[in-house]
């Protein structure tokens, strides 16, 4: 998996690609967290290149985004690939989490 | 041709992608909808990553034994290891409206495969029965 950090308009936008599992969710988890503890918001994670996630990297986002809520952050999903929809809507997290289709529409959504 | 593969890999999580394109690739052999392979995929990465973080508690010295094979109209997954015997009457995922970091692994391994077992009868270690129906 790789990380690249970026700007779009006010955001910061967090690119994410390749496969997040148990090997690579630590990796999200401390730059995650870091952009928590230093209030980035809001922040956008462009799922676009991201192939594969399993449990251990969906626990790193709702871990983030309970670090964002705690200070009034925004945490914005955009581009999710439809696999991994069907993972965030089967674990109920579709609810939770806010999903864009684009940058734009989670800015001014 | 005898309609198995067994891979052993070591408790470490940098192999667990290889279990997946081992799983993939088996699948695909074997003419599974991309959809169930998706599944299977998730379901096996789940139960060895469960593997890792429970029977071995992280160490990254311990073996894993995956075998796949069909089964007449099942796939079959066993997972073996020589971790810390795990309680199956204690494994539970938690309740998916209780959203909180945790607890997932298990739906998503259940998700993937109609039979979740272990062999209680094993003296050491871990045995775990996975199996899909496929029609």
């Amino acid at each position: 998996m790789t990380i690249e950090m970026d700007k779009y308009r006010d955001a910061t936008v967090m690119r994410l690609s390749g496969e997040i599992d148990m090997y690579s969710s630590p990796g999200l988890r401390k730059e995650l967290l870091s952009l928590v503890a230093e209030r980035v918001s809001p922040l956008i994670v462009d799922f676009r290149g991201v192939s594969y996630i399993d449990s251990s990297g969906i626990a790193t986002f709702v871990e983030g985004l309970k670090g964002m809520r705690s200070f009034g952050g925004r945490l914005k999903f955009v581009a999710v690939p439809e696999g991994i929809m069907e993972i965030f809507t089967f674990s109920k997290l579709d609810r939770v989490f806010e999903i864009y289709g684009s940058a734009d529409e989670a800015l001014s959504g | 041709m005898k309609d198995s593969v067994t891979i052993t890999i070591p408790s470490h999580p940098g192999y667990l992608s290889m279990v997946r394109d081992v799983t993939a690739r088996f699948g695909e052999i074997h003419n599974l909808s991309e959809a169930v392979i998706a599944d299977l995929k998730l379901g096996v990465d789940e139960a060895c990553s469960n593997v890792i973080k429970y029977a071995y508690r992280g160490a990254t010295e311990g073996e894993i034994v995956i075998t796949l094979r069909i089964m007449g109209k099942d796939l079959e997954v066993i997972i073996e290891d020589e971790g810390v015997r795990a309680d199956p009457a204690c494994i539970e995922g938690r309740n998916l409206d209780d959203v909180r970091p945790g607890g997932l692994g298990l739906h998503l391994i259940k998700r993937a495969f109609h039979v979740y077992e272990f062999d209680e009868g094993r003296r050491s270690g871990n045995r775990l029965r996975l199996v899909r129906h496929l029609r």
